[in-house]
């Protein structure tokens, strides 16, 4: 394959190879939205049934369990699928969850910190923030840059449609109740899943 | 010379083959790939792809890193700086060959 060839050859080839190349890197990316969309969405329905139940809220470091299974099922993925390299967009869209993960983490830290000082110094009531309605957000925010980076529509769009029915419910619920945390059934749902399953049926296509 | 009376500009003669310039066009868009990848990629023979990349590890266009994964041999290629800009100067000089694109 030595071959020479005429500029617009040259410059048809550059352009094909680096949209095959993109689009082999593409292939599958629908299906961690779609892991983690069925991992949020459940946890969330299994840490409802069992607050409503015993009513204690501590059943959120469920959340903790959901992470470490969710990197062992992405670990499998990744084995078993095509190995493909880093890209700028890759390496970006890498970086925007592994913020959202670093300050949810940080913030649910921070409120059992509060929490606990309260305690000892003696002050009784709810905290007056709510770290679900601030995890939606940046989940919100973290799936519209997502979407923007991939420029791919339907992930920005979900993404926004999934923040704005996330908050009216958050708005609608009584505050401190464990229904409310039902509300990652809706973001895993139109955020994650119904945008992954649109990525993979493109991919696949 | 071309219809804008601008003379042609020489085509780094590295870079206008198909098999050395898919892998380039690869690896400007990625970081790093391994062998693997690029072999499928480009459907060149392991033979042919290996004298390539070695044309283009010379010139100083890509880094070769050889190492293992696992129990399996593993070749990552990476473009290097000098690599992106002889890419950037054929693009430009392809584009004088090209009527209405200067």
């Amino acid at each position: 394959m030595e071959t020479n060839f005429s500029a617009e050859n040259s410059l048809r080839l550059i352009a094909e190879t680096i949209d095959r190349s993109r689009r082999t890197i593409a292939r599958n990316s629908g299906k961690p939205l779609i892991l983690w969309g069925t991992l949020v969405a459940l946890t969330s329905v299994i840490i409802y049934a069992l607050w409503a139940t015993t009513g204690s809220p501590a059943w959120n470091f469920l959340w903790f369990a959901m992470t470490a299974v969710g990197a062992v099922c992405m670990r499998s993925m990744t084995r078993n699928s095509e190995k493909v390299p880093d890209t700028e967009i890759s390496r970006t869209l890498g970086k925007i969850w592994m913020w959202f993960g670093i300050f949810a983490t940080g913030f649910f830290a921070l409120v059992w910190v509060a929490w606990g000082i309260r305690t000892m110094i003696g002050i009784e009531g709810p905290l007056s923030v709510d770290l679900t309605l601030i995890i939606v957000l940046l989940m919100g925010l973290c799936g519209t840059l997502s979407g923007s980076v991939l420029k791919f529509k339907p992930i920005t769009i979900s993404a926004v449609v999934a923040t704005a029915l996330s908050v009216t419910f958050l708005m609608v619920m009584p505050e401190a109740s464990a229904v409310r945390i039902l509300v990652f059934l809706i973001l895993g749902l139109f955020a994650l899943i119904i945008p992954g399953i649109i990525l993979q049926k493109q991919t696949n296509n | 010379m071309p219809e804008n009376g601008k003379p042609f500009k020489p085509l780094d003669p590295l870079l206008h083959s198909e098999l050395r310039l898919a892998v380039m066009s690869i690896l400007l868009d990625a970081d790093s790939a391994d062998f693997v990848y690029l072999k499928k990629q480009t459907g060149a023979t392991s033979g042919n792809l290996s004298v390539q990349i070695d044309k283009l590890q010379q010139a100083g266009y890509i880094d070769v890193t050889k190492g293992f994964k696992g129990k399996m041999p593993q070749t990552i290629c990476s473009i290097t700086d000098r690599g992106k800009d002889a890419f950037a100067e054929y693009v430009e000089a392809l584009r004088s060959y090209i009527p209405g694109s200067v």
